[in-house]
């Protein structure tokens, strides 16, 4: 091993070597248990260290998979040497070197427009949740964006940016008012809710060629007596759960034959004028909620599933609070309360303990173990947005990867290993910082972002394995941004 | 010889003692001794001449006196022309032989002839040019009282020098004085009249006259004859005051008998007189102490420790003589041109200050050192010295030393106050012209605001996506927008012009819609089953506000209801049940504060009369007290005994509005001349705390109403003050206020900048209304 050393360094004018520990969390790219330690030279970079573990002595790739290296959490940014003396250490301590698939950035690749804001997406791949509950293959190319906007319709869109299917007006049984959350819930149904408190059911089919489509609806939901702020949907269970501005959480049943009957006050919506427009529209079937557990004090803002266990649902609501739901007993078995209204939700499911990553309106995103057992409740603070952030996405490749998005305009991606002691302003606590800001194309030209992200506003974000980061704003575009090298390592 | 008559005369004018002196020489062949009676008596105390003058008979007397006479009208006497001389004053227009002299005297001619030459040309005995000069005028009748008038200027010499002379010495101009008369001349005047006061018979050694005493300087010798004190005032021997009189009283304070010891010697001090007398026969005890060693002990002795001092090795432990060291070449007065200063140096030493010079003198080079100047700082540092000595400091001052950080009250730093609203995170742009008001809902989702273009618009708060729009004035701008508090129902009231609008926006879910438009609708049935409110002359009153539909096309965007009111109404202000409000309109008369009640469509008119132009009106938040802001008041009203409960004064020159704490005991007031003032109510109708920190008027102030201790005011400086105001529910401690963050962003049009703002009801929120048509959400 040490020949091979030396042909590596060979070419540096060695000027000193150290000691490093290559580990990492990725099985498949796991070094067998002698070749992890090594002498390396102290001037070498991130770029060097990465061809060290490419050698055909070391992992001995057949495409070289750029890595990066963690050191006591942080990224490693300059030479071992400048880390050593910017740290402190001597040259004779050996290093613990973790090494992860380096992040490309997300390049820009499509923008789609709309007519209006456009408030949610969700994408239909093989790899989504959507495409794989009902065992259907998704064909790679086929893959589907789904966008709600605060025009009140859907879009369904290819990833070449053509819309297949857009959803009936309000008077045809649309929605009446802006949507504010659409997801699929299988490659042929889809569910939407908005500002006109009902959630949606469309049917979605499909032409042959895949050019055309239909949106048709099939279902609506009543039952909020607010606007609803979001939903998440369970396939394999038919369950969708949604979480409205008065406080409460629905959880609803896309089975006509098992959803119970609406309640006939909450029918009629809207003023005179807008009722009738209703008479004229066409007879879809009316349901209400399998229950609505108003456990919150303030709006609920977001309700989704436990990815692992879908009898357990969280809330996020502008009370401060995350609630455990069990949906078998509809109690709330947990409350976490963190210190600042919370906006968005989503679950990272795939680290020992399952976390919980919260957007609030004061600017960050507060990662919380959402156990019982667990001591403390907040694990980690995610800071660098300059406005709310309303939209969680977590990486649908990495455990440790998260996107959000915020009202001022960018989506940010995380690595929740990088991470930092936080200043005793911060509330002291783990910090971790943007990996990426993904900016909004649109507001490329723009040196300055505007004040309270005026027009660049990001509602929505969704990261697809396939697709890749698909977000939604005010500028009216669904903006596709590539995740990270996701062709580069399907091929290792 | 004109002009010199003329100088002369003037001169006359000008010297009040010659006018009777001339008019005596003048007078004297005419009138003889009667006329002189007159004036000797006149000039009784002082030693005057004309008096020995009148008795003269002989010629050399009388030249005598002409000197004399010369001397007081400064007329130069020549020695070679007694003869002339004769001729007295009158000789100016002397001629021949005579040279004619020129007196100009006084500070006018001094003034008029200020470029002339002070020298006249004339022409001497033996024709030739003669410089006459003009007289020194030494000013001696100036305010220097010190110096003696020294009439003699021969000095310190003895008068005997000139016994064979006629004259006894010369005045200040060289004249000659002469001999004053004595003897036998004197005697016979001394028998004619009576001996004058003061009248010594001695002679002034310096003037040869009779040495005239004054009352007061007898006196001062008197005194000292009789060894006292010479000066005056002083009494050395006072009577003495008896302050325990030696008289025996009559009846005495103790009738006790005199007791033994006061007439029997005592035993004791006999005792210790005879050890004194023994110490001091036997010598133990000296009388006196010689004063020699006294003297001897008492000197004070300074010892010259380099007194011979001779030189020595260079040691650490010897000091030798403070020495100066010698002088160097660039001393010396012809110093060897390397060591004279170049140009630049020169001015480079001149340019620096005194005390920062490296070198007090520069390196001067003279050819003779009879060429060397005399050291021209002389005087300047004898003054400099004389000026340290006299201001010197003889008390050290010890200046008061604070830290003037120490001084500022103890206040915490905003950072440990958060949470507050630091920064814009949302813009709601839309309105056309200004944003005149703005409320959040109650349940924290809606944000409306009203604006000059006439709409009211309701948007969702996070996210400033508009929702709902309804126009309701057509040319006036939306005055006010509030919403009415509690959750069972949504309803707007919106101000435009004479109108007041109730609007429930479709915005929520039909079941509080329903409810919404229920409680609106509620009133029609009690207004038209009310008796109509008559008269006293039995006529149907016409009543203050009329409540109608305001037609199909309002009505099916979600407008209700309209109120008709007489004037412009400016300001809503709903009651925390939500079942009344209260409009202000300030250009109305008598109907400026009105009241509404929603479930009757009732208006009513509280005040008949106001003590002001009404600004603003507020309810309570938790008793049924009504607080009514006029231009410099703030007056509070008990609703149920209806009567005024407080006057509060906060001293602003024109109340803008004002805000009433949660808790109730406190209150905030904006006025336009840019104050923000805190009331305690339970602690006084004056300001608690009084701030300034904008730069234009205050146009709204607001409290946090939802549990965090914060209050902000807007300006129209286009900025936002958001302060912290802890209000302890003890009454011993007072609100805690600190000023926390200052929000930038509005745009200041046409002087307006930010027109209102609101909380949000749970969270640190706040929204700000902004001349510039935007509306921001700061959190």
């Amino acid at each position: 091993m040490d020949t091979t050393m030396e042909e590596i360094v060979a070419p540096s004018n060695s000027p000193g070597q150290v000691q490093v520990y290559f580990t990492t969390n990725s099985e498949d790219i796991e070094l067998p248990e002698e070749k992890r330690q090594l002498r390396v030279p102290t001037d070498v970079r991130r770029y060097g260290l990465s061809q060290i573990l490419n050698s055909e002595s070391m992992l001995d790739t057949s495409s070289p998979i750029p890595f990066d290296f963690l050191i006591n959490g942080t990224f490693l940014r300059t030479t071992i040497d400048e880390y050593l003396v910017a740290n402190g250490l001597s040259a004779e301590t050996t290093l613990n070197l973790q090494y992860v698939r380096s992040l490309i950035p997300p390049l820009y690749e499509a923008s789609f427009e709309h007519d209006d804001w456009v408030s949610c997406v969700d994408v239909l791949s093989g790899s989504s949740a959507a495409g794989t509950w009902n065992g259907q293959q998704i064909t790679p190319g086929q893959e589907r964006i789904l966008s709600g906007s605060y025009d009140g319709l859907l879009r369904i869109w290819n990833k070449s940016g053509q819309t297949i299917a857009t959803s009936t007006s309000s008077s045809a049984g649309g929605h009446t008012s802006s949507i504010k959350s659409a997801r699929f819930i299988s490659p042929t149904q889809i569910a939407s809710a908005g500002l006109d408190r009902t959630i949606r059911i469309w049917k979605y089919a499909e032409a042959q060629d895949g050019f055309s489509g239909d949106l048709k609806p099939t279902l609506e939901f009543y039952g909020h007596t607010g606007a609803i702020d979001s939903i998440d949907v369970h396939g394999p269970s038919d369950r969708i759960l949604s979480a409205s501005i008065d406080g409460t959480v629905g959880l609803w049943t896309t089975q006509k034959s098992s959803a119970p009957a609406a309640s006939s006050s909450l029918l009629t919506s809207g003023p005179l004028a807008k009722r009738r427009k209703l008479t004229t529209s066409t007879s879809t079937p009316q349901r209400g909620p399998l229950s609505l557990i108003s456990s919150h004090t303030a709006p609920v803002t977001a309700a989704i599933f436990n990815p692992s266990d879908s009898t357990v649902a969280y809330s996020a609501s502008q009370d401060h609070t995350i609630k455990t739901l069990d949906l078998t007993t509809l109690e709330v078995v947990d409350t976490r309360t963190t210190s600042h209204p919370l906006l968005s939700l989503a679950a990272l499911p795939g680290i020992t303990s399952q976390l919980l990553a919260a957007g609030t309106s004061a600017r960050h995103i507060t990662l919380l173990d959402p156990r019982i057992s667990a001591s403390s409740t907040q694990v980690m603070t995610l800071r660098g947005h300059t406005n709310k952030i309303v939209s969680l996405s977590p990486d649908p490749e990495s455990n440790y990867g998260l996107i959000s998005g915020s009202h001022d305009g960018t989506c940010r991606v995380w690595d929740l290993r990088s991470s930092r002691q936080g200043t005793k302003d911060e509330g002291n606590g783990l910090v971790g910082e943007a990996v990426y800001v993904v900016e909004r194309d649109s507001q490329k030209g723009g040196a300055k972002r505007p004040v309270g992200g005026e027009g660049i506003k990001v509602f929505g974000v969704t990261w697809d394995k396939d697709v890749g980061i698909v977000s939604a704003g005010e500028d009216k575009m669904v903006q596709v941004n590539r995740g990270r090298g996701v062709t580069r390592t399907e091929s290792l | 010889m004109a002009p010199t008559t003329h100088q002369r005369k003037r001169k006359a004018v000008t010297r009040d003692v010659d006018v009777p002196e001339i008019s005596n020489v003048e007078s004297e062949a005419e009138f003889g001794d009667a006329l002189l009676e007159g004036i000797l008596s006149q000039s009784e105390d002082s030693d005057d001449d004309s008096g020995e003058e009148e008795e003269e008979d002989s010629d050399d007397e009388n030249d005598e006196e002409d000197g004399l006479e010369a001397l007081d009208s400064d007329e130069i006497p020549t020695d070679g022309d007694s003869d002339a001389g004769k001729s007295n004053g009158k000789a100016t227009t002397a001629n021949g032989a005579n040279a004619i002299v020129e007196k100009i005297i006084g500070e006018q001619q001094l003034v008029e002839d200020d470029d002339k030459p002070n020298y006249t040309i004339t022409t001497d005995a033996n024709g030739g040019e003669r410089y006459v000069y003009e007289e020194i005028n030494p000013v001696y009748d100036s305010d220097d009282s010190d110096a003696p008038i020294t009439t003699n200027t021969i000095g310190d010499i003895p008068l005997s020098f000139y016994d064979s002379y006629p004259h006894i010495g010369y005045d200040i101009n060289g004249k000659k004085i002469m001999r004053p008369a004595k003897g036998e001349a004197l005697d016979a005047l001394l028998d004619s009249i009576d001996v004058p006061k003061g009248w010594t018979g001695l002679t002034d050694p310096t003037t040869g006259k009779p040495l005239n005493l004054s009352q007061d300087e007898l006196e001062i010798l008197r005194r000292i004859q009789t060894n006292e004190l010479p000066e005056d005032g002083y009494d050395q021997y006072p009577a003495t005051v008896e302050y325990f009189t030696g008289i025996e009283e009559i009846m005495p304070l103790s009738a006790a008998p005199e007791p033994k010891r006061r007439f029997l010697p005592s035993k004791h001090e006999a005792k210790r007189i005879m050890k004194i007398v023994r110490a001091i026969r036997e010598g133990r005890i000296l009388p006196y102490r010689p004063p020699e060693e006294q003297k001897e002990e008492d000197e004070e002795v300074h010892y010259d420790i380099w007194q011979d001092e001779v030189p020595r090795p260079d040691h650490i432990m010897n000091i030798p003589a403070p020495k100066m060291p010698p002088p160097g070449y660039d001393m010396s007065y012809n110093p060897p041109p390397e060591y004279l200063p170049t140009k630049a140096e020169k001015q480079a030493w001149e340019s620096t200050d005194v005390e920062d010079r490296e070198k007090e003198y520069l390196p001067t080079a003279y050819d003779a050192l009879r060429k060397v100047p005399a050291y021209d700082k002389f005087i300047n540092e004898r003054f400099e010295r004389s000026l340290d000595l006299y201001l010197a400091p003889r008390v050290r001052k010890n200046r008061l030393n604070i830290d003037p950080a120490s001084l500022l009250p103890k206040l915490p730093r905003p950072e440990e106050l958060k949470p507050f609203p630091t920064v814009c995170s949302t813009l709601f742009r839309g309105h056309e012209g200004r944003v005149r008001s703005l409320a959040i809902d109650p349940s924290g989702v809606w944000l409306a605001s009203g604006g000059d273009d006439g709409t009211v618009r309701v948007w969702e708060l996070l996210t400033g996506r508009q929702i709902w729009s309804a126009k309701i004035g057509d040319e006036e701008a939306v005055n006010a927008v509030r919403w009415r508090p509690g959750k069972d129902a949504v309803i707007i009231a919106a101000a435009t012009g004479e109108d007041v609008y109730l609007l429930a926006p479709p915005v929520v879910d039909p079941e509080t819609d329903a409810a919404s438009r229920a409680i609106l609708d509620h009133g029609f049935g009690h207004a038209t089953n009310a008796a109509p409110s008559l008269t006293a002359h039995g006529a149907k009153k016409e009543p203050v506000a009329k409540w109608t539909r305001p037609g199909t096309r309002l009505e099916d965007e979600g407008v209700l209801i309209k109120i008709t009111l007489r004037t412009t109404v400016k300001v809503i202000s709903w009651h925390r049940c939500g079942d009344f409000f209260s409009t202000v309109s300030p250009t109305a008369q008598r109907t400026a504060v009105a009241i509404h009640t929603l479930s009757k469509h009732l208006t009513q008119i509280p005040f008949r009369r106001l003590p002001g132009i009404p600004q603003t009106v507020q309810f309570h938040p938790s008793r049924p007290l009504f607080f009514v802001a006029t231009q410099r008041t703030i007056r509070s009203y008990d609703l149920q005994k209806q009567e005024l409960v407080k006057i509060i004064q906060p001293g602003a020159r024109w109340i803008s509005s004002f805000d009433i704490h949660p808790g109730g005991d406190n209150l905030i007031v904006g006025s336009y001349d840019r104050r923000l003032l805190w009331h305690d109510l339970d602690l006084s109708t004056r300001p608690y705390k009084t701030m300034r920190f904008h730069s234009k008027a205050i146009r709204a102030v607001k409290y946090h109403k939802g549990g965090f201790p914060l209050f902000a005011d807007a300006s129209d400086d286009g900025s936002l003050q958001i302060f912290h105001g802890k209000v302890v529910s003890d009454m011993m401690e007072n609100a805690t206020i600190v000023p926390v963050k200052v929000l930038k962003g509005h745009k200041v049009k046409s002087a307006l900048g930010v027109m209102d703002i609101d909380w949000h009801p749970r969270e640190p929120w706040c929204v700000s209304a902004g001349a510039d048509g935007t509306c921001r959400l700061w959190m």
